[in-house]
C-alpha cells in the first residue's frame, strides 16, 4: 500500500468531519515491508558526556587543545583535538552557537537526558521528558525495517532522572532502555529466533478475530449512522491487523548473515578500544543490514564513575569524567584533549567505513544516505551551552558538508565560559547568544521526510545548513 | 526565538474605552437587578409557545448581498475576476450569494481572507482600489454569513450519542470496574475539543490503530494489578517509634529543655520532645530501619516522646534500597495537633526523592491529596496514605550492585500548614510510623476477587470460567450476557490456556480483550425494530449508562444494572431517588469538575505562562468548580453564576482577594460585601487571568469568553493568518502603544467584528491579569465603561451584571440549558433539539432557576431518553 495516499485519506477523512483537528500522536500509517525497495535513509546519534575542553585564548594550551576549530565557514582549521578527522574534511560539519535554550542554566550533570529531547528538565523536583528525536524518526522509519530503533551506551538501562544512560525517549517522554552488552545487541539483530513474539502475535490474532466478530453482530443492531462510526473502531483493529502481518514476515523472514569478523562480542568497557570498536561495528552492521534506519549511542553518563566510564583508558587516562576536573593541572587540557581527540578518532573511523561501503540498494555509499552526528550537550566544565557538535554524511539527503557553521552572536571564539573549572560557570548569566539546536533537528527531521515544522516547542529550521 | 504573539486586533478594544454613557440608568442592586429581569422573561409569560423556535434557524442574507455587496464587486473586482481575465480561476461573479445552501462557501471564504487582510485588491491596480468603507460593507456582510454558514453546517446534520469514551471517562470506567483508585490511563493521548468546548462530544471522539493498541496494553497491566497469584508476599516493614529514637540517641544527642532559654531556637526546627519532662533534643533520623519479621498494623500504646514537626518543615527518611517495585505502599503516622485553634490547620504530604547524580536530584509528591491532621496532641490518631510503588518515579538505581549512583530512597513526611509566628504557633506532633509494602487489606485482595469470585465451581475450568467470563462482562457492557456470547470468550480461553501455566494468567489474557470491545469503550444503543417512529427511546440499560456518564463520568453501578434489569428504573419515582442518589456519591464530583472545566474552558489556565505552578494556582483553578458545586448541592439558582453575595473560597484564594478571617485549605461558602468586587464566576481569578495574555489583561479575549462560554452566542472566527504585529518591523517598533492601535484601526476590515466583542471585554478592565481588582493602570485610573453594539452601555463589571441579570436572563438560562444537554447527550445540539430547549429552558425557569433541578429536568426530558 502506498503510504501517502494512505495517511491523506486519514486526513481528509478527519477533514471531513467539518473540524480542524490536530492528530494528537506521531502517527504513519505506513505498512512498509521486508524488501522495500527504496534507498534507507538513516539517522544516528553519538553522545559523549563531560563536554569538551575550552581553555582561555591567553592560556598556552589554546592553540593545541580547544575543541572548537578555528577560522572561517569553509577555511576552517582544526586543533589537535579534532585533526583526526582532516581526512574526512569534505564529509563532516562542525557546529558552534547551538544549545537548547531551557537547559542554559542547568547544572551539565544533568544533560544527556535532554540533548536529544530539548526539554526543559531542569535539575530537581518532579521530572518529565519528551520524544527524542530519534524516536520521532523511528515512528516513520520504524515500519520498514525489523527493528525500529537501535537503543545502546556503555552503562545500560536508563539510569535516572537527570542521570540518562539512554538518549531515546518514547513519545510520553520516559525511557528507552539501552543494551550495553556486544553480544547480547548481537543476538538480538541477528540470532533471535523470535519464538515468543510468534506465540505472542498469534495471540493478539485470535483477541482481533473475536473483537472482529463481535464489532460485526453489534453493527447489525445499530442505525447506519451509528455503524459509520463503529466502522472506525473496525479501521482501527484491520489497521492493527496489518501490523501484525508485517511482524509475522519479519519472523519469517530469515535474519540477514553479516560478516563478523570485527567482532569482539565478550568485550567489556575495560577493554576500552575493542569494546567500542565493536559496538560502533554492531551499528554499522545493523545499518548494512537493512535491520533499522536509527540508532543512539551513548559513551558513559554524565558525572561517570566506575567501571563503566574507562573509555578514556583506551589513550592511557584515568576516569573520563576526571578529566574535566583537572584540566588546570599539569598537562590537563592536553588529557582531556586527548580523550576527545579519540572519540573522535572512533567516530571517524566509523564515519569512513560507511563511505567506504557502496550503499547495498541504492545509490552513492552508505554514508551519503545516513546522517551522523556526533556530540554533547556540554561544552566547557558542566555548561550547558555551545554544544560542541560534529555531523557526517547525509549527501543525498540533502546536506552539504566541508563546513564549520557559527551560529548566535557574541562568541565567535568560542570564549564564553571558556577556562572555567567551577559552577560559577553554569550558574553564571547567559551573555551570548545562541540558536536553538531545536532548530538543527527540525532540518534533520525534513531532509529524513518527517513533514514537520517544530520540534520541542521551537518551530522553524537552521538557516545555512 | 520564539515569535512574539501579539493578537493584533485586541488593540481595537482599548480605543473603545473612551465613550462613556451619557445617561446612566439609576443603579438597583445586583440582587434586585435578579428579580426585575426574572420578571421580564418570556418563558414565564403564560403565552409562551415553541412556534417560534424557528426564528432561530438562520437565513440566508441575500438583500443586504443585493443592495451593497454585489455593485462593490462589481465596480473593484470582476475586472480581474469575472468573464475578461478569471484570475486564480475565481469568477466572482457568479459566485452564489447564498452562502447557507450554495456551493460556494468555500471560494467565499478565500475571498474573505483577501479582503480582510487587504491583500485584494492588488496595491498596483490603483483603479479598483476599495474604499475603506467599501471593504468594510463586504467584510462585514460576508463574516456573518460566514459565520451562519458553519453554524448551520454543524446543526443541521444529524447528530447521534453513539460515541467512545472520553480518555477520563475510560479511565474512571477502567478504575470502578477493577476496584484501582488511581489513574490508568495516563498512556492515551488527550482528547481534542469542540467549539464549544466539550471533550466528550461523538463528532470529534476518533478510534487510530495505536490508540486501539493503547487501549489492549491499559487494560492488560490493569488486569495484572488488579489481580494476584501465588502466596502472600513478605511485605517489608520500617517502623519509627519516636520513643525508641530518643532512649537511642542517648547521651550523644544535645538535649534541652523546651520551657528554657532554648525554647526560640528550636521553636521552628523539628525535634523530639518528651511530653511530660519538657526535655528535648534534636532529631535528624538517618536511615530507617528495616523490621525483620515486623508486623505492621500495630497500635502501640501512645507514648510521650514525639517528633515535633512545625509548619513547612519535613521528616526525609532514608528507606535505603528495600521498597519493592510493585504494590501499595502504606504509610502510617500516628499524629495529633499541639494547639486546637479553629483557624489554624495542619495536614500531612509525602513525597519521594533520590539523588540520581552528583547535583542532580528529583522530588515527587506522591501522596494525591494533603490529609489534615485534626487530633489532639495528647490523643493522637493514624492517619494513613496508600501509595502505588509501580506508579511514582522510583530511583532507578536501586538494584545496582555498586554503591554510585546512589541506591537510596528517601520519604518526606511535611507539614502543610497556614500557622504562622507566635509563641504556641501550631505544629504536628507524631509518636509512631509505619511503612509497609506490598500492602493488602486482605490476601488475595478484594480487586482479585471480585473477578476471581469465590465459588464452588472452582474446580472446574470450564464451569468457573463462565461463571466468572458471564460476571465480568456483564458490568463491561453493562447489559445481560447471552451464553453465546460467553462461548465465544471461552472458545479463546481454551486457545490461550495451554500456553499459561495458571487458569487465571490465561483468563487475564481474555478479560483484556474483552475490555477492548466496542461495547466497553463506546456507549451504544441499540436501533429496535420499530426504528421509524421517531424519537426512539433508548432502553433501560441505555439510559443507566448515559446516567452514569453524565454523572459519574464512568459505567453504572450494580444497583443500577439492577433496576434496569427488573425494568424499573424508568419508574418516576425510582428514577429521581436515583439521581438524587448518584448526586450524593462522591463520584459525582467527577461531573462538577469535568463539565465545568469544559464549559469554561479551564484548561487555559494551563496555556498562560504569568501563573505559576502552586498553592495560588491550584486554589485559583478549583474555584469555579466548588463554586459550581455548591450551587448545585443547594439547589441555588443559575443567576449566581452571574453574581452571588457569597464566594467560595480557600485560605490561598480568600488572601489573594483580600476576603479576611478564611482559614484552611478546604474551599467553603464565604458571604462578601460589594466592596470586595467578587461574587459569582465571571470575577473568579480563573476566567480573568486564562483571558490575559500573560502580563495584562486581554479585554479581546475576555470579551470572546463572555460571548462564547456564557452567553452562548459565539463570534466569527477571526480571518485565517491573522498577521502578527511585526516587533521586527523598526517602522512599528518606533510606534507608541497609542500609534500601533490607531494603525491598526486604519484597517476597516477588522473593525466591525471587533466592535461586537470588545466592549464586553471592555467591562472587566477593572481586573488585572492575575485577576486582583485595580483602579489604576499605570497610574491612570480604569476606565471599564463601554458600550455594546446596541448601544446599551455597560458600566465595568457591575455594570456587565446588572445588564445581564436585568435583560439577559432568558439567553443565559437558555445557554446553560444547551451547555448542559450537550454535554449529557455527548453530541453537538441540532436546530431540531431546538423545540426541546426552548421546553426545557421553559420548565426550568418555572421552577426558580436551581441547578439541581436542570440536572433532574434534563435526565427526565424526552431528548435525555430518546437516540
Amino acid at each position: 500500500m502506498n503510504i501517502k495516499s494512505m495517511s491523506l485519506s486519514r486526513r481528509t477523512f478527519l477533514r471531513g468531519t467539518g473540524v480542524a483537528l490536530a492528530l494528537p500522536w506521531f502517527e504513519t500509517f505506513a505498512t512498509g515491508a521486508p524488501g522495500s525497495d527504496e534507498t534507507p535513509k538513516r539517522f544516528l546519534s553519538v553522545y559523549h558526556p563531560d563536554g569538551v575542553g575550552i581553555p582561555l585564548k591567553s592560556d598556552p594550551a589554546w592553540k593545541d587543545w580547544s575543541w572548537f576549530p578555528r577560522g572561517g565557514e569553509k577555511n576552517f582549521e582544526l586543533t589537535k583535538v579534532l585533526d583526526v578527522l582532516q581526512p574526512l574534511r569534505d564529509d563532516i560539519t562542525i557546529y558552534s552557537g547551538l544549545s537548547h535554550p531551557v537547559a542554559r542554566q542547568v547544572h551539565g550533570h544533568s544533560n544527556a537526558d535532554q540533548y536529544l529531547t530539548g526539554a526543559p528538565i531542569g535539575g530537581s523536583g518532579p521530572y518529565q521528558n519528551s520524544i527524542s528525536l530519534d524516536q520521532v524518526y523511528a515512528a516513520y522509519a520504524g515500519d520498514f525495517t525489523r527493528h525500529s530503533s537501535l537503543v545502546i551506551s556503555t552503562n545500560g538501562g536508563v539510569g535516572g532522572p537527570r542521570g540518562a544512560q539512554t538518549q531515546s525517549f518514547n513519545r510520553e517522554g520516559r525511557p528507552i532502555p539501552a543494551m550495553n552488552k556486544p553480544k547480547e545487541i548481537f543476538d538480538m539483530l541477528f540470532v533471535t529466533s523470535g519464538k515468543d513474539a510468534a506465540a505472542r502475535l498469534a495471540r493478539s490474532k485470535s483477541a482481533l478475530d473475536l473483537l472482529v466478530d463481535h464489532t460485526r453482530s453489534l453493527a447489525r443492531e445499530l442505525s447506519s449512522k451509528d455503524q459509520e462510526t463503529l466502522k472506525q473502531y473496525l479501521d482501527a483493529v484491520r489497521d492493527t491487523e496489518l501490523k501484525l502481518a508485517k511482524a509475522q514476515k519479519w519472523i519469517d523472514t530469515p535474519i540477514p548473515k553479516v560478516d563478523t569478523r570485527n567482532l569482539h562480542l565478550n568485550a567489556d568497557p575495560k577493554e576500552a578500544k575493542l569494546y567500542f570498536q565493536t559496538m560502533y561495528e554492531l551499528i554499522y552492521l545493523a545499518f548494512l543490514s537493512d535491520s533499522t534506519r536509527v540508532a543512539t549511542f551513548q559513551l558513559g553518563r554524565e558525572n561517570g564513575e566506575g567501571p563503566h566510564d574507562l573509555l578514556s583508558l583506551a589513550v592511557g587516562l584515568g576516569a573520563a569524567h576526571g578529566l574535566t576536573h583537572e584540566v588546570k593541572k599539569p598537562n590537563g587540557w592536553k588529557n582531556l584533549g586527548t580523550y576527545n581527540r579519540y572519540q573522535a578518532e572512533e567516530f571517524g573511523r566509523f564515519v569512513q567505513r560507511l563511505k567506504d561501503t557502496p550503499e547495498p540498494t541504492g545509490k552513492g555509499n552508505m554514508l551519503d544516505n545516513t546522517f551522523a552526528m556526533h556530540g554533547s550537550a556540554s561544552s566547557s566544565f558542566h555548561l550547558s551551552r555551545n554544544y560542541p557538535i560534529i555531523s557526517a554524511g547525509g549527501k543525498n539527503l540533502g546536506f552539504t558538508n566541508g563546513r564549520y557553521l557559527k551560529f548566535g552572536k557574541g562568541n565567535d571564539e568560542n570564549q564564553a565560559g571558556a577556562g572555567i573549572d567551577t559552577d560559577a560557570g553554569w550558574q553564571g548569566k547567559v551573555e551570548v547568544e545562541e540558536l536553538p539546536l531545536a532548530k538543527l533537528f527540525v532540518t534533520i527531521l525534513q531532509r529524513l521526510g518527517i513533514k514537520t515544522n517544530s520540534f520541542g516547542g521551537y518551530s522553524g529550521t537552521l538557516s545555512r545548513v | 526565538m520564539k515569535p512574539l504573539k501579539i493578537a493584533t486586533l485586541l488593540a481595537l478594544g482599548i480605543a473603545c474605552v473612551i465613550r462613556v454613557a451619557d445617561g446612566q440608568e439609576t443603579r438597583i442592586t445586583l440582587e434586585a437587578a435578579k428579580d426585575q429581569g426574572r420578571s421580564k422573561s418570556r418563558y414565564l409569560k403564560e403565552t409562551k409557545s415553541a412556534a417560534d423556535t424557528s426564528d432561530a434557524i438562520p437565513k440566508a442574507n441575500v438583500a443586504d448581498f443585493q443592495k451593497s455587496v454585489v455593485s462593490i464587486l462589481t465596480k473593484n473586482c470582476v475586472e480581474c475576476h469575472g468573464p475578461k481575465k478569471a484570475k486564480g480561476r475565481l469568477r466572482i461573479d457568479q459566485l452564489n450569494p447564498d452562502l447557507l445552501t450554495g456551493p460556494d462557501v468555500e471560494k467565499w471564504r478565500e475571498v474573505y481572507s483577501a479582503l480582510s487582510k487587504s491583500e485584494m485588491p492588488p496595491a498596483k491596480e490603483p483603479d479598483y482600489a476599495l474604499s475603506d468603507t467599501n471593504r468594510a460593507i463586504v467584510v462585514d456582510w460576508l463574516s456573518v454569513e460566514l459565520n451562519k454558514a458553519s453554524l448551520v453546517r454543524r446543526s443541521s446534520k444529524e447528530h447521534s450519542s453513539f460515541r467512545r469514551l472520553t480518555k477520563y471517562e475510560y479511565d474512571y470506567a477502567l478504575q470502578d470496574l477493577l476496584g484501582v483508585p488511581y489513574p490508568l490511563a495516563n498512556k492515551l493521548p488527550p482528547e481534542s475539543t469542540t467549539e464549544d468546548g466539550f471533550k466528550n462530544s461523538s463528532e470529534l471522539l476518533q478510534i487510530s490503530a495505536m490508540q486501539f493498541e493503547t487501549y489492549r496494553e491499559i487494560a492488560l497491566k490493569a488486569l495484572k494489578r488488579a489481580t494476584v497469584s501465588g502466596p502472600r508476599p513478605q511485605p517489608v516493614t520500617y517502623i519509627i517509634s519516636m520513643q525508641h529514637e530518643m532512649d537511642n540517641a542517648g547521651k550523644k544527642a544535645k538535649s534541652f529543655e523546651t520551657s528554657g532559654a532554648s525554647k526560640g531556637k528550636y521553636k521552628n526546627q523539628q525535634h523530639l520532645l518528651n511530653r511530660e519532662t519538657g526535655m528535648g533534643i534534636q532529631f535528624s533520623p538517618g536511615t530507617a530501619k528495616l523490621q525483620a519479621g515486623a508486623v505492621a498494623g500495630q497500635t502501640p500504646a501512645v507514648s510521650p516522646v514525639v517528633l515535633v514537626l512545625p509548619g513547612e518543615n519535613e521528616l526525609k527518611l532514608n528507606l535505603d534500597r528495600f521498597l519493592p517495585d510493585d504494590g501499595i505502599m502504606r504509610v502510617r503516622i500516628r499524629a495529633g495537633r499541639s494547639a486546637m485553634n479553629p483557624d489554624e490547620y495542619a495536614s500531612l504530604r509525602l513525597s519521594l526523592s533520590a539523588h540520581t547524580s552528583n547535583d542532580a536530584n528529583f522530588t515527587q509528591v506522591i501522596s494525591q491529596r494533603d490529609i489534615p491532621v485534626t487530633a489532639p496532641g495528647d490523643k493522637p490518631e493514624f492517619i494513613h496514605f496508600d501509595i502505588p510503588l509501580s506508579d511514582i518515579q522510583r530511583n532507578p538505581f536501586r538494584k545496582l550492585t555498586t554503591t554510585f549512583p546512589r541506591r537510596d530512597e528517601f520519604l518526606h513526611i511535611r507539614n502543610v500548614s497556614n500557622a504562622t509566628g507566635g509563641e504556641e504557633r501550631l505544629k504536628v506532633l507524631i509518636d509512631y510510623i509505619e511503612i509497609s509494602a506490598p500492602f493488602y487489606e486482605q490476601w488475595p485482595p478484594k480487586t482479585h476477587t471480585d473477578i476471581f469470585i469465590e465459588s464452588k465451581n472452582k474446580g472446574d475450568e470450564n464451569v468457573y470460567g463462565r461463571e466468572l467470563l458471564n460476571r465480568f462482562l456483564r458490568r463491561v457492557w453493562r447489559r445481560p450476557v447471552t451464553a453465546q456470547e460467553v462461548d465465544k470468550f471461552m472458545a479463546l480461553f481454551a486457545k490461550y490456556r495451554p500456553e499459561f501455566s495458571t487458569f487465571e494468567d490465561a483468563m487475564v489474557e481474555v478479560l483484556a480483550t474483552a475490555l477492548a470491545t466496542p461495547e466497553f469503550l463506546y456507549l451504544t444503543q441499540r436501533a429496535t425494530t420499530d426504528e421509524k417512529k421517531l424519537p426512539a427511546k433508548i432502553n433501560e440499560f441505555e439510559l443507566a449508562s448515559r446516567l452514569s456518564i453524565f454523572l459519574w463520568s464512568s459505567i453504572p453501578d450494580d444497583e443500577l444494572l439492577k433496576l434496569a434489569e427488573q425494568g424499573k428504573l424508568r419508574k418516576p419515582e425510582v428514577f429521581a431517588d436515583q439521581v438524587k442518589r448518584m448526586l450524593a456519591d462522591p463520584r459525582s464530583r467527577r461531573f462538577s469538575q469535568n463539565f465545568v472545566e469544559q464549559w469554561l474552558g479551564l484548561d487555559g489556565l494551563n496555556s498562560v505562562t504569568h501563573v505559576p505552578a502552586g498553592p495560588l494556582k491550584d486554589a485559583i483553578q478549583e474555584e469555579p468548580i466548588a463554586f459550581f458545586e455548591e450551587v448545585l448541592k443547594h439547589n441555588h439558582s443559575i443567576m449566581d453564576f452571574i453574581h452571588s453575595d457569597y464566594a467560595v473560597v480557600n485560605e490561598r484564594l480568600a488572601a489573594h482577594y483580600g476576603i479576611p478571617k478564611v482559614y484552611g485549605p478546604h474551599f467553603r461558602n464565604v458571604p462578601i460585601t460589594p466592596q470586595m468586587n467578587r461574587g459569582g464566576l465571571l470575577t473568579g481569578a480563573a476566567i480573568l487571568a486564562m483571558n490575559s495574555d500573560g502580563k495584562d489583561s486581554h479585554p479581546l479575549k475576555r470579551g470572546v469568553w463572555m460571548l462564547k462560554r456564557i452567553l452562548h452566542d459565539p463570534p466569527p472566527p477571526p480571518p485565517p493568518d491573522v498577521p502578527e504585529v511585526d516587533l521586527t518591523n523598526p517602522e512599528i517598533l518606533k510606534m507608541t502603544l497609542k500609534e500601533r492601535i490607531a494603525d491598526h484601526r486604519n484597517k476597516a476590515a477588522c473593525a466591525s467584528c471587533h466592535s461586537r466583542i470588545d466592549p464586553w471585554g471592555i467591562a472587566f478592565e477593572n481586573y488585572d491579569a492575575l485577576g486582583l481588582f485595580r483602579t489604576q493602570i499605570k497610574n491612570k485610573p480604569v476606565d471599564a465603561t463601554s458600550e455594546l453594539f446596541n448601544r446599551q452601555t455597560l458600566a465595568g463589571m457591575d455594570g456587565l451584571k446588572q445588564y445581564l441579570l436585568t435583560d439577559r436572563q432568558d439567553q443565559f438560562a437558555l445557554a446553560m440549558v444547551h451547555k448542559l444537554t450537550a454535554y449529557g447527550l455527548g453530541r453537538p445540539l441540532t436546530f431540531g433539539d431546538r423545540a426541546e430547549l426552548d421546553n426545557l429552558t421553559a420548565q426550568f425557569r418555572r421552577r426558580g432557576d436551581g441547578l439541581r433541578d436542570l440536572i433532574h429536568l434534563i435526565v427526565s426530558s424526552n431528548l435525555f431518553n430518546s437516540k
